[in-house]
């Protein structure tokens, strides 16, 4: 994207002249919404998409090219691909018709932020609305140029049929001078529109093909520009000094030394609000010029490991019974307890973990007098927005975002705090200035995914059935863990945080369960990470099954089916079908193990997998080899986008299953790089097999959706290989066999 | 001083003949398709060939690289015989490998020297390889099948 815009320009007069208001049809001007300003404190975009918000998405530009602003951020998951082909349906327009922009602030009204696998699932119907309108206002005005009743105006490729099958293009519907044509202000919008990506008679046209993103080209040459890329003439390069340790508290700073070094224009510093930072006319001085800052921190005391593990000590809560949220009560427990033939109770524990996004944030902000821009890639480009006002004291309508497709989000890119920095440091030197993260500052100055421990106490009765459940579980806020703190206590006075407990209620059928959470905030910056709770609520459950299924002994598949509300559920339909494709139930290879989990992300998409472990005692070492996945998320808009997603949920899966951990020492995060912060490497990678259900069932989520059971499948999977039952993660060869090779 | 990237010459400022190769790239010759992503050899996203070899341009001193060529990204193409696209650049597109796109360039350029000097990898052979190349968005089992892709048009081509 270039900084330089487009520009629009007023034309109603003679639309309404010529009749294209009345057709549904205007050009638009200068695109600037009444921005109401923010009530203390900032919060995030949360406003959910309405059907008629699809009318300020999309356009037909001269030539008839329909110029999309997708109102979703692009961080790899493609929503923007698959939304371009719901718009492509509709306007029965090929790939190449289509100009897929990642809207600025200024060009369109605020959308709710990028997150939680929404993108399909929520905003398929106001795109696919917003452009079945202006179809069918572009007919309308077909209709009048030619005369013929819109009726007998038939669908062609970019455009319709008129008298005799003459071919009118949308390009020739754009009068003469118009740089846009777009819906606005549609008075009664009409909910019986045609809906072709809704249903389309002889089958869809864009809809469920693989399409490939219109960037690809662009990455694979480098020339995609991201965050970090982002040229602005005469820019200056800042940094920002971030807290070694949570809560930490800038106390003094000696800046001389730097000061006075060649290229540095100034330090800026800002006790009240904890903020220093240093700008330098040319990058290449700047590492030294941050060495020589001597800055004084006052750290709290006390906090580290063990006082976390401690808080969040489901074992401590059990001991006091002391629970904030029951999330389910049915049944008698007691009876149930009786009636169980064999009984199984057991802890499990997930660590805290960290986004790991490839790309370190980073900002360039120019604040001048009338106005400010600012260059970024986040999950809320609003929120940035009014975050970049708030921090230099100006009006929200001052301030324009321009978005970049981000290097990896995953949840952790809701803020971009690089660009508050940034706009500090521009505001006080007059210039634009560049801020970069560095791997460490990504690691311990982001908020990060939240430690879980569980109790779950449950039984199978003698016909195979799950008498009782009671399930105990403590972690942290995660939607509201960012919530300043003022306002945060009454927050959790009345709710309880439904991202810590996502999945924490499982499909099965039940006699009896009683499941509890506490959400109990620490020191810790905690947030939103790759489907929430749902990835260590499934660690829990489905070992727990897996338990249970060993001790009933029934097949660990057999025993979920059997639990299931009715063969008809989609879980079923998964379970079945992974089981086909990883021909569940033959002999695994010799010295190999497989293990089976399945959950349903948001009470939507079914997912089940099926993983192989081996363990290589030589190398003490263990592989994941193999993965099966099966996945329902309903209509497939992108099967290939859908697939490319399942692939990095096994990859997110089995890194979190063998290798992700943060920990906490001396009030900070202990990680500073990819040397102890661990990910997945390409040689630990499994080989996939992945399959989608065909349904035409309206599309549900699919980003994160597959993330949940590829952890406790591999447990179980190793359960299976080994003997040996692992219930906190990650699970390490040493962990396994503590006392070496058995 | 000079180095030579992607088949121009550069002279090095005095005072940047101590600066990274990364930051050289990026910041002097401002070409932004490399990217940082640890500044520590970890990651591999920063990934150049010099001479034709994979290299981490974090981890190298300007002064390594003289007189040497440098090629990024950007100018992996045209060591490639005549097209918009290397084939590894090419598969990458088919098999439609990135998600976010972030490390894709350091895949590439390691994938590249990969193939120049195994013509026919096993996937065992991959796997290793590309070990010293992290993905966040989980793209190696594609990362997998383009580069089987590249070898087999690499080796059709000279046939």
């Amino acid at each position: 994207m270039t900084p330089a815009r487009r520009k629009f320009i007023t034309r109603r007069g003679f639309l309404v002249k010529t009749g294209w208001v009345a057709a549904g049809l205007t050009v638009t001007a200068g695109l600037s919404y009444p921005f109401v300003r923010a009530a203390m404190p900032v919060m995030p975009t949360l406003n959910e998409p309405a059907l008629e918000d699809g009318f300020a998405w999309v356009q037909v530009v001269p030539g008839g090219t329909v110029r999309f602003y997708c109102p979703r951020m692009e961080m790899g998951q493609g929503a923007p691909l698959g939304l371009s082909q719901v718009v492509a349906e509709e306007l029965n327009v090929g790939q190449q018709q289509i100009e897929c922009v990642l809207p600025d602030t200024d060009e369109t009204p605020p959308f709710k932020m990028t997150v939680g696998s929404e993108s399909i699932s929520s905003f398929f119907d106001p795109v696919s609305f917003g452009a079945a309108h202006l179809r069918e206002a572009l007919r309308a005005v077909a209709s009048e140029k030619t005369g013929l009743p819109p009726g007998r105006i038939k669908d062609a490729r970019g455009g319709f049929l008129g008298r005799d099958g003459t071919r009118i293009a949308y390009g020739e519907l754009v009068p003469a001078g118009a740089q846009v044509l777009s819906l606005e202000e549609v008075s009664a919008p009409d909910k019986t529109v045609p809906r072709y990506a809704v249903r389309r008679k002889g089958g869809y046209r864009a809809i469920g093909h693989g399409w490939k993103h219109h960037e690809l080209e662009a990455i694979v040459t480098g020339r995609t520009v991201y965050s970090r890329d982002v040229l602005v003439p005469d820019m200056a390069y800042g940094h920002a000094v971030r807290p070694p340790a949570f809560g930490a508290r800038l106390q003094s700073a000696d800046t001389r030394a730097a000061e006075a070094m060649p290229g540095v224009m100034a330090v800026v510093m800002d006790k009240d609000i904890g903020f220093l930072g240093i700008v330098a006319d040319n990058p290449f001085v700047l590492p030294a010029a941050i060495e020589a800052l001597k800055v004084n921190w006052e750290v709290p005391q006390g906090l580290d490991q063990d006082e976390i593990d401690a808080r969040l000590d489901v074992d401590r809560l059990r001991a006091n019974d002391d629970f904030e949220h029951t999330i389910s009560e049915e049944g008698d427990i007691a009876a149930a307890r009786r009636s169980a033939r064999h009984r199984s109770a057991a802890r499990y524990d997930t660590p805290f973990a960290s986004h790991a996004i490839m790309e370190p944030r980073a900002s360039v902000v120019s604040v001048k007098r009338n106005k400010v821009e600012v260059w970024c890639a986040s999950q809320d480009p609003f929120f940035v927005q009014r975050n970049v006002a708030k921090a230099i004291g100006r009006e929200i309508g001052d301030v324009t975002v321009r978005s970049h497709r981000m290097g990896g989000g995953f949840g952790g890119r809701v803020p971009c705090q690089a660009s508050v920095e940034a706009a500090r440091l521009s505001a006080a030197v007059g210039r634009p200035v560049r801020i970069q993260w560095d791997r460490a500052a990504e690691l311990q100055n982001t908020y990060l995914h939240p430690a879980y421990s569980h109790h779950i106490d449950a039984g199978v009765t003698r016909e195979g059935l799950i008498s009782h459940w009671e399930h105990d579980f403590v972690s942290s806020p995660i939607v509201t863990g960012q919530v300043p703190s003022a306002i945060a206590w009454m927050l959790d006075m009345t709710m309880a945080d439904f991202g810590t407990k996502r999945g924490g209620v499982s499909p099965y059928t039940m006699a009896s369960r009683r499941i509890r959470f506490s959400d109990i905030r620490t020191a810790l910056a905690i947030g939103p990470w790759r489907a929430l709770g749902a990835a260590p609520n499934a660690f829990a459950i489905e070992s727990m099954m897996d338990e249970l299924a060993h001790k009933a002994g029934i097949d660990p598949l057999e025993f979920r089916l059997r639990n299931l509300p009715g063969p008809g559920h989609r879980l079923a339909g998964v379970l079945r079908r992974v089981g086909e494709i990883s021909a569940w139930g033959g002999p695994a290879p010799t010295g190999r193990g497989r293990g089976i989990a399945c959950a349903v992300y948001k009470g939507e998409t079914a997912v089940a997998v099926v993983a192989e472990v081996r363990i290589d005692h030589g190398t003490e070492e263990i592989q994941v080899t193999k993965t099966w996945c099966v996945q329902d998320c309903g209509l497939v808009i992108n099967p290939d986008q859908v697939k490319a997603l399942i692939m990095g949920n096994i990859v997110w899966g089995c890194g979190m299953a063998l290798k992700e951990r943060i920990s906490i020492e001396a009030g900070g995060v202990e990680q500073r790089n990819f040397d102890t912060y661990e990910i997945l490497r390409h040689r630990e990678s499994p080989d996939m097999t992945i399959a989608l259900i065909d349904s035409d069932a309206p599309p549900v989520g699919v980003g994160e959706s597959a993330l949940a059971p590829v952890a406790p499948a591999i447990a179980n999977a190793l359960f299976a290989a080994s003997g040996k039952r692992i219930r906190k993660l990650p699970i390490s060869y040493d962990r396994v066999f503590p006392e070496g090779r058995s | 001083m000079k180095i030579a990237i992607n088949g121009k010459s550069l002279s090095v400022p005095k005072n940047l003949r101590n600066a990274l190769l990364l930051d050289f790239i990026r910041d002097f010759a401002g070409l932004r398709g490399t990217k940082f992503g640890c500044g520590a050899g970890l990651c591999g996203a920063c990934t150049v060939h010099i001479d034709g070899t994979a290299v981490r341009s974090c981890q190298t001193a300007l002064g390594e690289v003289e007189g040497r060529e440098v090629t990024t990204i950007e100018g992996l193409a045209a060591t490639a015989s005549p097209g918009a696209l290397h084939p590894v650049q090419k598969a990458w597109v088919e098999v439609a490998v990135p998600q976010c796109g972030y490390c894709q360039a350091g895949q590439i350029m390691s994938a590249a020297a990969l193939l120049s000097r195994n013509p026919n990898p096993s996937s065992a052979q991959v796997r290793e390889q590309m070990s010293g190349n992290l993905c966040r968005c989980g793209t190696y089992p594609r990362i997998r099948e383009a580069i089987a892709r590249a070898a087999k048009e690499m080796q059709d081509d000279t046939r």
